[in-house]
């Protein structure tokens, strides 16, 4: 049972998918995503300035803080359903999620 | 000799502005609105008559011009570091400008609501501003048979309720957009419509100085938040800025960057009027803020070691975005 437990959550784990998203120009490149739930999105600060990345959304809430320039940040998709990451200092940047299970 | 100086100066400045892209520095030809209250020349004219009207306050004594007039770049009419509404009370923070708040989307310094419907009745019902509850508004207006004959055209079907009410207001706010300045007709090719020294502080604001890092785009700001440094120490009450709309902390002590169109106009600045001049405003910006290291500081605030004469071309390039006031008939008259 052990095994087949572990065998499953490897399985989970081979099979999820990070997603890089550029936080550039003020901007999130890109600004739509599909995603899996168990995959990773990686914020990574190509700007000369901070961000950050959050959402409200309560089953996937998250928020990374002060996001120095050159710097990664992750964020784990718990759960399926459509909503919005923002960037907390440039409201104007903004990605659309859809993740499905 | 000074005469061929200035001629390759402008020379020079020509040809960079002809192999720069400039789109992001040009008006924008329409006002973005909502589906839901599209501008009509009925919504406008009403929202007018009730932003001008002192009966929306609860002593018939202020308007939402009291604190946001047009000859005073949208801000208050008296150049007070802070608000002063009702009774003389006086509020936390510095009137904020109206100009351009169509192209934004957070509205007061710290952001709290998203649209100008949304913000079109806080003042209204603040009681350090114009005191009135709404409850007791509505009412008040649908006794004004000139209101409510203005609402039946400008929303049919609709009463006077606190939606319209804002919707009107919104309607009005929204067309408040800056006019032509010399900087807009210089971006847009005529190298003589700024000077030199206007010019150079233009690049100053883009490079060495950093302004751009937030004052970006055509209105001069990018709608970002940012703590900048006007206060240290641990910071309570409206001080926290949009940390009191969430407890995030990137957003601990920040305030939303306004615009530099009309600044001329719009002094004294930053969200608690300490800053009587542009020049000093930019000096803080850009030597690192007047307090150092404080938590959450902007990332931007950095001493950029800006000379006295470097100082001196920004703030003559930020008059630049000065713009003739709106061709506005303030209304003397009310719907009675």
């Amino acid at each position: 049972m052990k095994k087949i437990i572990l065998s499953l959550l490897l399985l989970v784990t081979l099979n999820a998918t990070e997603h890089i998203v550029d936080q550039k120009n003020k901007t999130f490149l890109p600004g739509t995503m599909k995603v899996k739930v168990g995959d990773t999105i990686t914020f990574k600060n190509s700007d000369p300035f901070s961000h950050n990345a959050y959402t409200d959304d309560e089953a996937n809430e998250f928020d990374v803080g002060m996001q120095a320039t050159g710097t990664e940040t992750h964020m784990k998709v718990k759960k399926e359903g459509e909503f919005h990451i923002e960037c907390a200092i440039h409201p104007n940047m903004l990605i659309k999620v859809k993740a499905e299970k | 000799m000074l005469k061929n100086f200035t001629l390759i100066i402008l020379l020079l400045s020509s040809v960079l502005l002809a192999s720069e892209d400039v789109s992001k520095w040009l008006r924008p030809q329409t006002i973005p609105q909502p589906e839901d209250n599209k501008l009509t020349k009925e919504r406008i004219e009403l929202g007018k008559l009730l932003f001008f009207d002192v009966r929306l306050s609860r002593d018939d004594s202020l308007s939402c011009a009291t604190c946001h007039h047009p000859k005073r770049g949208w801000t208050d009419l008296k150049p007070v570091d802070k608000a002063v509404g009702f009774e003389g009370r006086t509020g936390p923070r510095n009137s904020p400008t109206l100009l351009n708040t169509a192209y934004q989307n957070r509205q007061f310094w710290d952001g709290r609501v998203k649209t100008l419907e949304a913000q079109a009745l806080g003042p209204i019902e603040a009681e350090v501003e114009m005191n009135m509850p709404i409850e007791k508004l509505i009412p008040k207006l649908r006794n004004i048979q000139g209101y409510v004959k203005l609402f039946s055209v400008a929303y049919p079907n609709e009463k006077i309720t606190k939606e319209t009410l804002a919707k009107a207001i919104a309607s009005f706010e929204r067309t408040i957009v800056s006019g032509e300045t010399p900087f807009d007709k210089y971006i847009k090719g005529d190298v003589n419509a700024i000077s030199k020294d206007a010019k150079e502080g233009f690049e100053l604001f883009k490079t060495k100085a950093h302004c751009m890092d937030c004052h970006d785009g055509f209105n001069f700001t990018d709608g970002s938040f940012h703590n900048i440094g006007l206060n240290a120490g641990e910071l309570k009450g409206d001080k926290l800025g949009r940390y009191n709309v969430k407890k995030r902390a990137a957003w601990y002590g920040v305030m939303k960057t306004p615009t530099l169109r009309d600044a001329t106009k719009s002094y004294p600045y930053f969200h608690d009027g300490s800053v009587k001049t542009l020049k000093e405003a930019t000096n803080q910006c850009a030597n690192g803020g007047r307090h150092k290291n404080v938590k959450n500081m902007s990332t931007s605030m950095k001493d950029r070691k800006l000379t006295e004469e470097e100082l001196s071309k920004i703030t003559i390039f930020t008059k630049t975005l000065t713009s003739p006031d709106m061709k506005l008939e303030i209304p003397t008259k009310f719907p009675q």
